[in-house]
């Protein structure tokens, strides 16, 4: 008996003492992401999930602050020798987290790397005008660009820089296996399929992190993410539609954390085939859509309309550009008179990855004034094939969702409005010319002149309708501080615990 | 017309209680499903934001939401009633098809053994290890979406179950004196399947097609979840189901309802199957 | 059927054994020509749609870019040459790389086999552990108000849809209980309820499987027999019934392993489990081809190899039938 009740006392004990250690301080803060990284190498690949993690082990020669200004990182400073020309002078306190010091050879190395054709970056298309970078002297690096090229800055920003002396030593699979970066935070382990550990760096130059270790975890389904939080089995979640995060509110213990992101939403019409090569329909699509009881009614009032293929978070956002009103009798009227051609049915490309409670909604509103529209909903792969075809071949309407993770107008803007772009229905010698006005010159006003002739000819002949600014939403311990961004980026040093 | 019906009654007996609690269930949702326009108090494909998730009862704006609205303020009841016709339409079809094609591949390789036996039963094998998700996507890219492609992939990819079970129950009695006395006396293949191999693996079979039923209802649900099956606005129960399981904690109505007709279908159908395989079995009788 | 009873049974051991490896030796070898069908199919079929380039880049690449990743991936050879490439590869057991995750596909398959192993383990125990006893049972007391109550717990296993019950057990047990995770792979709290919502879909057709063969045999002559003779129906069922109604439960058992294998998709996605059934549906959707096509070898030979063996059993169990691939 006596043994049985000591049994019983050490077991109790065994249960008990972990959670209290677990108590003391939240040492490991659990990240649940849709999906493991493809890779950590941040040069080959260009994945959501692997950026969240990544962006931590590494540095990137510049940042954005909360707000989405752009601020130094490993470049200290910057200036611009010509329009093509520009010198980043790098810091001298960062090292690698094998000890080894951050110098600009590593900065020339990593931009070289990326655009090496042979290395075959997934992210090359946004490193493509710059040339060459040179290490001029130990603290600073030259970059060339074929071109005036006012996005450069922001493009940099998701430039990570990797270890020159480790990559050339051990090859781009090892290094993929084994990242080593300068970052807040260092690579401890990966066990594929299910999670990413990293370990809190206290060498960083910068703000150190607050957690000793942040565990990134794989868990494809959403509810399953919101099951996690509610069991406080997981801190913090990603991509939750507004009807998850409606359920945890009601919840105790969790949060919803949102922002509205620089991703925009909108409704492609193909130009170059009919019934949407008529400017009359297209503006009985623009009148026809009633935005705001769509991101009122299903996406929980966190998204914000917008005219243009821009958010005010955009260089080259145009202040004051009116988009059609919202106007179903006048769109019927439209509908009314073009007659046979509007009484085709017409099909509207979209994929499971969008919600499909938008698609739908916006097909009523659309249905409603008249159209005859239907779902042709394929996957992913395919749906970008098709967006991509041929001019004629794309289809006559398809939803979609942008953002060039760089919050500029040319962004979005050129390659879905330039006719030389695959992914552009429109080929209009007009906005072409405006268009490569405003991406050769690094003048702001004169590209913002460019810009607001764009989103008026958008707005007004409905080229393309502009929908809403996408919020993301993400649910959270109460106890996690951390404010979301509109880049969708997570930096794990601006994150902390309340006890 | 009578004599066949009081013959089919003598073989069936006085039916017990749980089968006619069956037959009257699987009796109105298939009325239900045929006369959907006439049942219906709603267009099941008509929105209304501003009634979105309403749990049952509620009334809106002169819609009375019998069993609830869902993620688009749609009525439940309506779209229960229309998704039937599509659930139903496309379970038949494809366990009919796929039913005939593998039992008589299945019984064909066993009783010609040979190269009969050795190509479809490669085939078999073959067809069993592709991923359904891939014939599926594959089948969505090459052909388009639709009610008729998803037909086409179930039946591709389950006419092995039945192709399997038929050669196992074929392969038992193909040595039966009686088989191999008609086949000598020159009796053609579909003779022989038809009145000597069809009846004594019937009953096997039934098993097959009642457990695939309620299968294909599912598997309909998983395509669709997957944006590869019926298009929306159409509804089927799969579709209903697979969007209603997020959101289980604040609408359980959407989940459930079509979850509980599923449920009492397939019960249905499994009880009428079991009792048919008893009475027409010989062996079990 | 005396005659081919009493010439097995006659049948000197040796003789029998080279029957068997004769038997063994051809399915094998018709087994590799159905994996090269397979393969073919599936490498060819999967490039009707299109290839990964486009997942891969940011959203606006141009022509150019898209190019240059087309041809370091080698998408823009002819497709009988990356067809020949591949089976190059192959011969020397080389299922070539990720193209998303930049890793040989050997490492990310090996790296996912033993959660499969170890979910459809769970899942058979499950199926297997309550299946045939339920079956039996339902059988043997089909009148009895026990055999309703039964039958009632199959139908349900056989009419909820997986996903269905996945969230019903994460919901009661993860959430409301909190006595198991959620997700994960957590040691052997994690394994519970994936394996209890794979289990249960088979474990229904256990049941019904043994229960109709279980009555086959209990329309014999043998058991009226036996049971005239004195024999208990439990010793009966042990001893000689089981022996005879196991023909197609082994059959079935064959077929569920090959699904519980590939078929878990839904289950893994909802519960994080990382087995093959979740990697194969991102790779298909990511067009990862070269882990498709590993996915659908190994899952080809896993089949294939179950169907041989379930034919072996058949006649091990049942001598009366013929070994299949020989002349009637």
């Amino acid at each position: 008996m006596k043994m049985l009740r000591a049994l019983t006392f050490a077991a109790l004990i065994g249960v008990v003492m972990p959670t209290l250690g677990f108590a003391a301080a939240k040492e490991t803060v659990v990240i649940d992401l849709v999906s493991e990284p493809s890779s950590l190498d941040p040069h080959k690949q260009w994945n959501p999930d692997s950026h969240f993690v990544y962006r931590n082990i590494f540095d990137q020669l510049l940042s954005r602050d909360d707000k989405g200004e752009i601020i130094p990182s490993i470049a200290r400073s910057w200036a611009y020798k010509s329009d093509t020309e520009i010198v980043f002078t790098v810091r001298d306190d960062v090292t690698f987290h094998d000890g080894q010091k951050l110098t600009a050879e590593d900065v020339a190395f990593s931009i070289n790397r990326i655009i090496d054709k042979k290395f075959a970056s997934p992210q090359l298309s946004q490193f493509n005008k710059i040339l060459s970078a040179t290490a001029s002297s130990a603290s600073e690096v030259t970059i060339k660009t074929d071109g005036p090229y006012p996005v450069l800055l922001a493009q940099l920003v998701k430039l990570s820089i990797v270890p020159k002396h480790i990559v050339e030593k051990v090859g781009n699979d090892a290094f993929n296996l084994a990242p080593v970066g300068s970052g807040a935070y260092k690579f401890e382990k990966w066990q594929r399929g299910v999670d990413v550990v990293l370990v809190r760096n206290d060498n960083y130059w910068g703000d150190k992190g607050y957690f000793l270790r942040a565990d990134f975890r794989a868990v494809p389904d959403a509810a399953t993410r919101v099951a996690n939080l509610k069991a406080g089995t997981a801190d913090l979640a990603v991509t939750l539609d507004p009807d998850l995060a409606a359920q945890l509110e009601g919840a105790g213990g969790v949060k919803v954390l949102t922002a509205v992101t620089e991703r925009i939403a909108y409704l492609k019409l193909n130009t170059s085939r009919p019934p949407f090569d008529d400017v009359e329909l297209r503006r009985a699509v623009a009148q026809a859509v009633d935005r705001q009881s769509i991101i009122e009614g299903l996406l929980g009032g966190y998204d914000k309309p917008v005219s243009q293929l821009a958010s005010p978070d955009y260089k080259g956002y145009v202040a004051g550009i009116q988009g059609l009103p919202f106007d179903p009798d006048q769109a019927k009227q439209l509908v009314q008179k073009a007659g046979a051609k509007a009484a085709e049915p017409i099909a509207f490309v979209t994929s499971p990855t969008f919600d499909q409670r938008i698609v739908q909604a916006l097909i009523q509103q659309l249905n409603d004034v008249g159209f005859k529209i239907n779902v042709e909903s394929v996957d992913f792969a395919t749906y970008l094939q098709r967006a991509q075809s041929e001019k004629t071949k794309q289809p006559a309407i398809s939803f979609g969702r942008w953002s060039c993770a760089c919050q500029d107008a040319d962004g979005i803007s050129f390659p879905l409005l330039h006719s030389s772009s695959s992914f552009s229905a429109l080929s209009d010698p007009k906005i072409d010319a405006l268009l490569e006005a405003a991406r050769n010159t690094l003048d702001p006003d004169k590209r913002l002149v460019a810009y607001k002739d764009v989103a008026t000819a958008v707005a007004k002949d409905a080229l393309i309708l502009p929908l809403y600014q996408a919020a993301v939403i993400y649910g959270a311990s109460e106890k996690l501080k951390w404010s979301p961004t509109a880049n969708e980026s997570f930096f794990l040093n601006r994150a902390s615990w309340s006890e | 017309m009578s004599a066949a019906l009081s013959s089919i009654g003598r073989v069936l007996g006085r039916p017990p209680i749980g089968i006619v609690l069956a037959i009257a269930t699987v009796v109105v949702i298939l009325v239900a499903a045929i006369f959907a326009p006439l049942i219906a108090p709603y267009d099941p494909n008509v929105q209304n934001l501003l009634g979105r998730l309403k749990p049952p009862g509620f009334v809106i704006r002169n819609t009375h939401y019998l069993l609830g609205s869902d993620e688009l303020g749609r009525d439940t009841f309506s779209r229960l009633i229309y998704g039937a016709r599509i659930s139903l339409l496309v379970a038949f079809a494809s366990v009919v098809l796929s039913g005939i094609t593998g039992s008589i591949l299945g019984m064909l390789a066993a009783l010609y053994r040979g190269w009969v036996e050795t190509v479809i039963m490669r085939a078999v094998d073959i067809v069993l290890s592709i991923p359904a998700i891939l014939m599926a996507i594959i089948t969505v890219a090459t052909l388009g979406p639709g009610l008729q492609n998803v037909v086409f992939v179930l039946v591709l990819t389950r006419w092995p179950r039945y192709a399997r079970v038929a050669y196992g129950q074929t392969l038992i009695i193909a040595n039966t004196s009686y088989l191999r006395l008609s086949r000598s006396m020159g009796a053609g293949w579909f003779h022989i399947l038809r009145y000597h191999v069809l009846p004594n693996i019937a009953g096997a079979i039934v098993v097959v097609v009642t457990l695939e039923f309620g299968l294909m209802v599912l598997f309909e649900a998983g395509l669709s979840f997957l944006g590869l099956g019926v298009q929306p606005p159409t509804a089927s129960w799969g579709v209903m189901l697979s969007v209603g399981r997020n959101y289980v904690a604040n609408a359980w109505w959407l989940s459930v309802i079509p979850g509980a007709a599923l449920f009492l279908f397939v019960l249905s159908v499994n009880v009428l199957g079991d009792f048919l395989r008893d009475r027409l079995d010989p062996r079990s009788r | 059927m005396k005659d081919t009873d009493a010439a097995f049974r006659r049948a000197p051991v040796l003789e029998r054994v080279i029957q068997v490896g004769g038997f063994v030796v051809r399915r094998l070898v018709q087994a590799l020509i159905a994996l090269f069908g397979v393969i073919t199919l599936v490498f060819f079929l999967q490039r009707l749609t299109g290839d990964p380039v486009l997942l891969l880049v940011p959203q606006g690449a141009t022509q150019a870019d898209t190019d240059v990743m087309r041809t370091a991936l080698g998408f823009d050879r002819p497709l009988y040459i990356q067809y020949f490439g591949f089976l190059a590869d192959l011969v020397r057991f080389d299922l070539g790389r990720s193209y998303v995750q930049n890793l040989p596909v050997v490492d990310i398959i090996s790296s996912r086999v033993p959660y499969t192993l170890e979910l459809a383990a769970g899942a058979l125990v499950v199926a297997i552990g309550l299946g045939v006893p339920i079956g039996i049972l339902i059988a043997v007391r089909r009148d009895r108000f026990e055999a309703r109550w039964l039958i009632g717990l199959v139908l349900i296993g056989q009419s909820m849809p997986t996903f269905w019950t996945s969230v019903l057990l994460i919901m009661f047990f993860g959430v409301w209980l909190r006595w198991l995770p959620p997700s994960g792979v957590n040691g052997f709290q994690s394994l519970i309820m994936p394996s209890l919502a794979l289990g249960f879909l088979s474990m229904a057709t256990f049941a019904r499987v043994t229960r109709t063969s279980v009555l086959d045999e209990l329309s014999k002559d043998y058991v009226r027999t036996g049971l005239a003779k004195g024999l208990s129906m439990s010793r009966l069922i042990a001893h000689h019934l089981m022996r005879n109604a196991a023909v197609p439960i082994v059959t079935i058992s064959a077929l569920e392993i090959a699904n519980l294998l590939t078929g878990a998709i839904i289950i893994e996605t909802v519960f994080a489990w990382p087995g093959l059934g979740q990697l194969t549906i991102q790779a298909i959707s990511a067009r990862d081809f070269s882990i498709v096509q590993g996915v659908v070898i190994i899952g080809a030979a896993a089949a294939i190899l179950l169907n041989l063996i379930a034919d072996l059993l058949y006649s091990i169990i049942d001598p009366r039938i013929r070994l299949p691939g020989r002349d009637a």
